[in-house]
C-alpha cells in the first residue's frame, strides 16, 4: 500500500520578494492573473493532480506566505521538499544574484541526502514587462549559472501572459516525482489525524 | 553609531501588536491575533524558530542552552521621544552538563532535531490536536504513533503499562485478581462517562477525594494505583505521602486523565496507541503556527534583536520597541517570551512585568543518545519512573520518552531519550536524573576507547543502551504576565500542552477581550486560492 507521502510531492518556490512566485504558482493551478500586486498575504500552497503514466500524484506547491521578505523561512518550509523552484524577475539584477543564497539557504535548511543532485528548477519570469526592453538578466547569464550548478532546467516565464508556465511546472513535476522514487522510504506511514476527525477536501487519497 | 547596514529595515512601523520571541505560546498568540485581523510583527533574535521550545541540531541546542545560562548585560539605550528601558534576558537553564562519550552524535549534528522543552508528546484527544485541525497546521505536519508505555523500576526493568483491556488481558505480570480488579475500574469510570443512569456515577464526595484514596476504597492492588497514578493519570509528587505532596490529584483529575486516554485510543484509526509525536520534533508546532500567522498576514523578521523597550516620557505606559537596527517601532500591545526581563533601576518598569511571579520548583531534563532501544523491537515509547523506585527519598515520578529515526529527530539506528522530574532545587533535580540515567543505560567507562573487543563482549551481556552522549539541565518554570507588556510561560513541567494552552488562551482574552480564539468564521476562507486546484474526473 503506497502511503500518504509517496503519493504527494512537495514543491518550494523560492526567490525574493516581488519576482511573481504567487503569480506562477496561481496562473498554473488557477489560470488566473492578478495585475494587483501586494505582498503575498493569505496563500499558503495550492495542490494539482498530475498524471505520469498510469499514476496520478498530488503536486502540493508551497507560497513562502511573505516569510521570505525578511530571510525568515523556518526550517519546517524547507524539509521533505521534493523539487525547489528558484525564480527571478529578468528586469532586477539582485534578484538574479540572489538565486544563489536562495540555492544556498536551501540546501542547509533542508540538508537533502544528496545535494550534489538534488532537483532545482530555475525560472526567469517578467519576460512581457515593457516588451522585453526593461530587461536587464540575459537568457545566456542565466543559462550559464544554471550550467554552473549542475544543468539546472531553465524556462522563461511569463506569469501573466501565461507564457511558458505549464511547461515549467511540467518539468518541475517531472523532476520531483524523479526524486521521490529516488529517496527511501524514510518516514512511511504516518498517522492520519484528518481521516479521524473530518474528510479534507482536498489533497488526501483516503 | 549603531550599525544599520547589515539589518533590513521594516514597514510599517504601527502594528496592533508586536510579539518577541517565537516559543509556542508566542506563536499561537501571534496566529490568532493575526486570525482576527489585527496587524502583527513577530520577531526573533533567533536564527530559528522555536525559542524555548524549538527542536534543533545538536551543536544548536548546545549553543542555546549555554546562551541562555547566563545574564546577558546590554548597554543602555536612548531614545530622543521615549524613555527607554534596555531589554536583557535573565537566565533560565542552570547546572549545564555535557557528557560526550562518543563523538558519532556531535559528527551527526545536524541529523538531529532535539527538543528543548522534551519529554512532550500529544494525547490523540488532546486540546491541542483540536486547535491543530481547526486551524488547518495539520498540513503542515505529520505524526507518528507512541508505541509503547512501560513503568520501570531501579534496575531498570520495564513492564507494560495495561491501559487498555487488550493490554490488561496480554499482560505478563499481573495476578488474575489484579486484571479484575483493574478491569472493573476501567468499567466504573467508563460507567461514570457513559450517558446511564445516575447511579454510575461516581459520588461527588468521592470525585473531591485525593486520587490515590479512591483507588485504594476501589481495592486496587499497590503496584495498580502506582500505574493508575503516574503512568496513566501522569501524577508528578508522590502521591501516597500527603505531607510532601505539592500536588495532589483528585478523583475528578484523575478519571478525566483516565478518560482521555481511553478516548485518545482509536481517535485515529491508524494510530497505534493513545499518543502521537510530530515528525522532525516538537519545534515543528511553533513553526506550524508561525506559517499559519504569516498566511493570515503577520510580518516575521527572524536575527532581530529588540534592544529596548519604549516608555512614554510623561506617564510610563509602553509604547513600543527600539530594535538593534536602531528602528523604532510601535504598538499598543507587546508580549515577550519569559526570557526577556527590564532591570527596574533603568526607569519606570511596569510592575506585572516585574521578576517576581515565578514558581520556586524547577524541571530537571536529559536528553541522552544511544545507538540501542530501551526496549528491543521498540521504536517510540514512554517510560515512567514512579515516586520511591530508585530511592527512598524521590518525591517526584520521572518521566521518559525515547524516539527513533522513524520520526526524523535523529539518525537511523540511534535513539534520542528525553527524560525529566520536577524538583525543588538543583542538586536535588540533576540527582534524580543521574539515578534515572544510571537505571536505564550503561555507561562507558572514562578512558576506554568505544570499541575494544572487552567493550563489545561486555555489551553483549550487558542489555543496556550504552551512552553515547547526553545533556542535563536545569530549567526554571515561569508563569505568565499581562499588561501592556505582557510575559508569555516557560515550558511548564506537564508531558502534554494542556496547561500551557489554556494560559496561552487566557492570555489572548485579557489582551483582546473582544476577539474570537481562532474563530471559525476567520478560518474558512483558508483555501480560498484553493478553489480551482482539483481536476474533475
Amino acid at each position: 500500500m503506497a502511503s500518504r507521502r509517496r503519493m504527494l510531492l512537495k514543491v518550494i518556490i523560492l526567490g525574493d520578494s516581488g519576482v511573481g512566485k504567487t503569480s506562477l504558482m496561481n496562473q498554473y493551478v488557477n489560470r488566473k492573473f492578478s495585475n494587483q500586486y501586494k505582498a503575498t498575504i493569505g496563500a499558503d500552497f495550492l495542490t494539482k493532480e498530475v498524471q505520469f503514466e498510469d499514476r496520478i500524484f498530488t503536486l502540493q506547491i508551497w507560497d513562502t506566505a511573505g516569510q521570505e521578505r525578511f530571510q525568515s523561512l523556518g526550517v519546517a518550509f524547507y524539509r521533505g521538499a521534493d523539487c525547489c523552484v528558484l525564480v527571478y524577475d529578468v528586469n532586477v539584477t539582485k534578484s538574479f544574484d540572489n538565486l544563489n543564497n536562495w540555492r544556498e539557504e536551501f540546501l542547509i535548511q533542508a540538508s537533502p541526502a544528496d545535494p550534489e543532485n538534488f532537483p532545482f528548477v530555475v525560472l526567469g519570469n517578467k519576460i512581457d514587462v515593457d516588451g522585453g526592453n526593461s530587461r536587464v538578466v540575459s537568457d545566456k547569464k542565466a543559462k550559464a549559472w544554471c550550467s554552473s550548478k549542475g544543468n539546472i532546467p531553465y524556462f522563461e516565464t511569463s506569469a501573466k501572459e501565461g507564457f511558458n508556465v505549464e511547461a515549467a511546472f511540467q518539468c518541475i513535476a517531472k523532476n520531483a516525482l524523479k526524486h521521490d522514487s529516488e529517496e527511501e522510504l524514510y518516514l512511511p506511514d504516518t498517522v492520519d489525524v484528518v481521516g479521524g476527525q473530518q474528510q479534507r477536501s482536498t489533497g488526501c487519497e483516503c | 553609531m549603531e550599525e544599520t547596514t547589515s539589518y533590513p529595515s521594516i514597514e510599517p512601523s504601527n502594528f496592533d501588536l508586536i510579539v518577541v520571541g517565537t516559543g509556542l505560546p508566542e506563536s499561537i498568540i501571534a496566529s490568532a491575533a493575526s486570525a482576527a485581523g489585527k496587524t502583527v510583527l513577530h520577531l526573533d533574535p533567533n536564527p530559528f524558530y522555536g525559542t524555548h521550545y524549538a527542536s534543533l541540531p545538536l551543536n544548536d541546542l548546545v549553543s542555546f542552552l549555554e546562551s541562555q545560562s547566563g545574564p546577558q548585560s546590554q548597554p543602555p539605550e536612548t531614545s530622543s521621544d521615549h524613555a527607554s528601558i534596555s531589554l536583557v534576558t535573565r537566565p533560565l537553564y542552570s547546572a549545564l552538563e555535557i557528557n560526550t562519550y562518543s563523538s558519532e552524535p556531535i559528527d551527526n549534528s545536524r541529523k538531529f532535531n532535539l527538543d528543548l522543552a522534551g519529554p512532550r508528546f500529544f494525547f490523540c484527544s488532546d486540546s491541542i490536536i483540536d486547535l491543530i485541525l481547526k486551524t488547518g497546521i495539520n498540513q503542515y505536519m505529520e505524526f507518528k504513533s507512541v508505541d509503547a508505555s512501560y513503568v520501570s523500576d531501579a534496575e531498570g526493568k520495564l513492564e507494560n503499562v495495561p491501559d487498555s483491556r487488550s493490554a490488561i488481558f496480554k499482560h505478563r505480570s499481573l495476578s488474575l485478581s489484579e486484571k479484575n480488579q483493574l478491569m472493573k475500574f476501567f468499567k466504573l469510570v467508563q460507567g461514570h462517562f457513559g450517558n446511564e443512569s445516575e447511579e454510575d456515577k461516581i459520588p461527588e464526595q468521592d470525585l473531591e477525594s485525593p486520587f490515590v484514596e479512591f483507588l485504594t476504597k476501589m481495592g486496587l492492588s499497590q503496584k495498580l494505583k502506582s500505574i493508575i497514578l503516574y503512568a496513566i493519570a501522569l501524577a508528578n509528587y508522590d502521591q501516597d505521602n500527603l505531607e510532601v505532596c505539592k500536588d495532589i490529584i483528585n478523583t475528578k483529575s484523575g478519571i478525566n486523565h483516565l478518560a482521555l486516554y481511553h478516548s485518545s485510543i482509536g481517535r485515529f484509526p491508524n494510530a497505534n496507541g493513545a499518543m502521537i509525536y510530530p515528525i522532525y520534533g516538537q519545534g515543528e508546532l511553533p513553526q506550524a503556527f508561525c506559517r499559519r500567522a504569516a498566511v493570515k498576514g503577520c510580518i516575521y523578521v527572524l536575527r532581530m534583536p529588540v534592544v529596548a523597550v519604549l516608555m512614554d516620557k510623561d506617564d510610563g505606559t509602553y509604547k513600543g520597541v527600539k530594535l538593534v537596527s536602531g528602528q523604532e517601532l510601535f504598538s499598543p500591545q507587546l508580549i515577550v517570551a519569559p526570557s526577556f526581563t527590564f532591570p527596574s533601576t533603568l526607569g519606570p518598569s511596569p510592575a506585572q512585568v516585574a521578576n517576581s511571579c515565578d514558581a520556586k520548583e524547577k524541571v530537571a531534563r536529559a536528553i541522552c543518545i544511544a545507538k540501542k532501544s530501551l526496549k528491543p523491537e521498540v521504536a517510540n515509547c514512554l517510560v515512567f519512573i514512579p515516586p520511591r523506585s530508585l530511592y527512598p527519598e524521590q518525591i517526584t515520578s520521572i518521566r521518559v520518552l525515547q524516539l527513533s529515526g522513524n520520526v526524523a529527530v535523529c539518525p537511523s539506528g540511534m535513539f534520542v531519550t528525553y527524560l525529566s522530574a520536577m524538583c525543588g532545587n538543583v542538586e536535588e533535580g540533576k540527582k534524580l536524573i543521574n539515578a534515572a540515567i544510571n537505571a536505564l543505560f550503561s555507561l562507558p567507562t572514562p578512558g576506554n576507547s568505544e570499541k575494544s573487543a572487552a567493550d563489545s563482549l561486555s555489551e553483549h551481556i550487558e542489555e543496556k543502551p550504552r551512552l553515547l552522549w547526553n545533556a542535563l539541565y536545569i530549567q526554571e518554570l515561569t508563569t505568565g504576565s499581562f499588561d501592556s507588556i505582557s510575559r508569555t510561560m516557560m515550558p511548564d513541567e506537564h508531558l502534554d500542552y494542556n496547561n500551557l494552552l489554556d494560559a496561552t488562551e487566557k492570555l489572548f482574552r485579557e489582551i483582546y477581550p473582544n476577539a474570537e480564539f481562532f474563530s471559525v468564521t476567520t478560518l474558512s476562507d483558508e483555501n480560498l486560492d484553493d478553489g480551482g486546484s482539483e481536476l474533475d474526473p
